[in-house]
This record gives structure tokens, sequence and C-alpha cells, in this order.
């Protein structure tokens, strides 16, 4: 099992056992973690699964694709640097402990 | 294993009244069931829906040979799979993005509002449904997709004929001639169009797709805007209606909307609470199986969309009821999937932070004197066809 931290907006913390494998935003949506939504499942068609990937652990998630780089085009709060489409981040035992900060709106 | 159960009992004209307690019925009884009125298995419990709608090798959108040709005359990015179906679909993208419709377009979709607002009498007796919805719903996307001079009539009319063409399962030609007629008045505008979004280009979805640096061809340029036309104003419309009546009957909850700016909720339970777009099919590449029936190759499968959004499993025992402020509202109105609605982002600003409230504010004191009186229809679509509401 892979720990993974989200932290919304106001602060709150949610830590829950993702499986190597899943990705990101799916860990969220199937352990009813408010702040990712996920609404495509995955297709990278909806930019609702935007997340900040905390700054220490950037160089483990790695760079985002040219395609999500268009999705988050279309991500309702601002893009940063460390913005990425957590349904394109897949768990792997490297990433036990990952933190991601989650945007004010997801739509 | 076996196929699914037949359920010969159920009636097209009876889905098209109040399918809401067949489906009821079926989530209980028969998950999977297979329909031979409308020539479909349906899958009418949330999470089989998702499955097939984020398997799009298994569960495929790709079918040539429906009656979206004749009617689009083109086989549509909503009938394609996999890159062919990006390529379209990312090409019309950055004209629907939250930032491009807060930044570029909120203030002009405010003023149409408080336009078409204006129109209404001050109070007394109005139908919304005929008067504000679909009006409204045609105005704002005729800017959004960059062909403001088609009127509010020509938008509608255009929407109607292909969505009636499109569900032209007989084959019939009467459909179809006049998808042609539509065609022709459409294609028509859009060679005008085109030359100015050359001169002049903005953020519509018609100037995006002609400016961009590699552009698609035309023919399909065009086919993606009727795409709009054909699926941007029935659902808009539906949902506001749906929205108008579902506060209007549950005025305690209209008032904690209103107290605390939850217009962005009581827009996902409206299209929770009934889904304008219903259903949809997808064709099943090869053998499989869903709840142990065998669903073989070639079959099509109906995702039952309007049923998974009340299924008990997910939503409680409250799932039948408008209910704005539940916990979770994981709603599959907008699919999911490759196919997920490119239009989820514009309606949930429009309908929901636009033109609810406004309308709302604009009539603080309006009512619903007979909710009897609406009348709901359509299997596909779904929504009132009237709101006779009373303004003051």
């Amino acid at each position: 099992m892979v720990k993974v931290t989200y932290i919304a907006a106001d602060g709150t913390e949610t830590t829950v056992e993702g499986k190597t494998g899943d990705s990101v935003m799916h860990t969220a949506v199937s352990n009813d973690v408010d702040g990712i939504v996920g609404e495509c499942g995955g297709a990278m068609m909806c930019a609702t699964c935007h997340c900040y990937v905390d700054e220490a652990w950037t160089d483990k998630t790695g760079e985002r694709q040219s395609e999500e780089d268009d999705m988050l085009e279309g991500a309702a709060s601002e893009v940063k640097a460390n913005s990425r489409l957590s349904c394109q981040i897949k768990l792997t035992p490297d990433l036990d402990g990952l933190v991601v900060h989650m945007p004010e709106d997801q739509f | 294993m076996a196929l699914a159960p037949l359920n010969e009992d159920v009636t097209f004209d009876q889905l098209t009244l109040d399918p809401y307690p067949i489906y009821h019925r079926m989530r209980r009884e028969t998950p999977v069931v297979r329909v031979p009125s409308v020539h479909r298995t349906f899958l009418v419990k949330f999470s089989d829906t998702k499955m097939v709608k984020d398997d799009p090798v298994l569960f495929s959108s790709n079918d040539p040979r429906t009656p979206m040709q004749p009617a689009f005359r083109a086989h549509t990015l909503m009938r394609k799979d996999g890159a062919e179906h990006l390529a379209e679909r990312k090409a019309m993208n950055p004209a629907l993005t939250p930032k491009v419709i807060s930044a570029e377009w909120a203030p002009l979709y405010e003023k149409l509002a408080a336009e078409y607002l204006d129109r209404l009498p001050k109070d007394g007796p109005c139908d919304l449904f005929e008067a504000l919805c679909g009006p409204l719903a045609a105005r704002i996307l005729a800017h959004i997709l960059g062909i403001p001079e088609a009127t509010d009539e020509q938008m509608m009319r255009w929407s109607q004929n292909l969505i009636d063409g499109s569900g032209n399962f007989a084959w019939r030609d009467g459909p179809f001639e006049i998808t042609d007629k539509a065609n022709d008045e459409m294609d028509a505008l859009f060679d005008k169009l085109v030359e100015r979004c050359r001169a002049t280009p903005d953020a519509s979805a018609l100037s995006v797709m002609v400016n961009a640096d590699d552009p698609i061809p035309m023919s399909q340029i065009y086919s993606n805007i009727k795409i709009a036309i054909g699926g941007g104003i029935n659902e808009p419309r539906d949902a506001l209606a749906t929205m108008i009546f579902g506060l209007l009957t549950n005025p305690g909850q209209l008032e904690e909307v209103r107290a605390q700016d939850a217009w962005g909720k009581a827009f996902e339970e409206t299209v929770r609470w009934v889904a304008p777009i219903q259903a949809s099919s997808r064709l099943v590449t090869e053998d499989t199986q869903i709840r142990g029936y065998d669903i073989p190759k070639g079959d099509t499968v109906m995702t039952i969309q309007a049923s998974s959004n009340r299924d008990e499993e997910v939503f409680g025992d409250n799932s039948e009821e408008f209910f704005v402020f539940r916990d979770k509202n994981p709603h599959q109105a907008f699919g999911n999937g490759p196919h997920h609605c490119a239009g989820s982002h514009t309606a949930r600003r429009t309908v929901g932070k636009i033109m609810g409230p406004m309308l709302f504010e604009r009539f603080p004191n309006m009512r619903l004197p007979d909710p009897a009186a609406v009348k709901w229809r359509g299997f596909g679509f779904r929504g009132p066809i009237n709101m006779p509401v009373i303004l003051g």
C-alpha cells in the first residue's frame, strides 16, 4: 500500500492508502476525499482532478505530459508550475507518503 | 451463463412519459435487462454505467451506421473513438474552458440574461419554458459558438431538427429531409462567418477551430459546431426549467440556496435529479459479461444515467427526491470517460452561476401555483415542456 495525503484548500488533511498502479485521482475518489472530482474517470477530458504536487515530491512524480498541459488550460483554479492532473500520477512504492494540495475549485 | 432477462412489458411511451418508477423497479429486480421496445440492453446501476463509459475499447461509441450520420451529413465526433475523437474534441475545447467562459464571456452572458429577463412581464402568469429557458439558452450558445447571426428561432429549430434526425431509428425519409434543409442553412451561414473569424479572431468555438495552428478539416469544424447546436440548447434549457421546478416546489431549500449562495449545488442537484441527457448507447466490441449475464459482441447497451443518478446505493434513501444539500453528489449527468460532456463547464457557469441566480433575484416572489400542471417528457432527453409560473 502507498500512503497519500490530500490537503484541501482550507487546510484539511486526509491521509489514505492507495494501491500501486492506481492513480492519485482514483485513490481520492474511491476513498471519498473531497476536492478531487475526476468526473471523466481519467480520460483527460474534464480537468476536475487538478492538484498541486507538494514541492517536496515534484521530483518523484515527474513532469507533466503535453496532453496534460492542454487539459490544465481548462482548469477552474490557477495553474502553477507544480499543477498536475491527478489522474495522470500513478502510485508506485517510491511515492509512499506523497502529499498533494487541492485547488479551491474543480469546476 | 445466460442472456439478461427480457422486459417485454415496458413500452417506449411509458419511458417517455414517466421512466423513473420503471427504473426504480429495474434497479431492484433486473439491473441488466433487455428492452425490445427500444432494441437495447439497459444498464441502470451507477457502477455499471460508469464502468461502461470508462471502457471505450470494449464499449465503443464508434458507430457510423446510426441515423446521426444522415442527420448531420457527417460521421461526428460523438460517434468516434480514440485518436480521431480526441483530435476533433481538442480542437473545440479551448472555447469551452472555465477560464475562457469566466474571463471572456461571463459579462456578455449576464447582459444577455438581463435583456431576456427584461422582456418578461413584470408580474402575473408566464410560461418560463417558452419565454426564457429555450431562447436564452439559444442566444448564449450562438455567442459561444461564434455564430451570433443565427436567430433564436433558427438555433432552436436546427437543434430540434438534428435531435429528431439523430433519433430517427425508423429511418423514415421525412426527418432527414428536414435535417438536409437545416444543414443547408447552417452551412451557408458558417461559410459566411468563417471569413470573419479569419479576419477578426475571437474566443468563440468557430474562431478557435478555424484559426488553430494545425486546424482540423473544415467539414469537421462544421460538424463540431452542429453537434454543439444539437447538444447545447436542450440541456441548458431543460436544466434551467428543472431547477425552477425543483426550487419552487421546495421553498425551504430555495431560501437556503439564497442564504448560502449555493447555486452551484442547486445546479448539480438539478442535473442529478432529472438528467437532461438520460441515456447513451455503446456498441459492444467483444463478448463480455455484466453482473454475470452474457453480453454478446454486436449488442448495443444503453447506459441509463438517469437511473444511476438515483441509485440508492450511492445517493441513499432520498435518491428520488430533489435535495440540494446532500453530502455527496457524484452524479453522471455529464457522463464519464472520453465522451464526458465537453460543455460541462459552460453549463455549470451559464445555468448555475448566471441564469438561475439572476432569474430568482429578479423575481423574488415567483411561484408555481400548480406543480401538477407541469408536463415532463422524454426518454433520451428529458425535462419539463412547460413552466407556468406566476412571476410577481
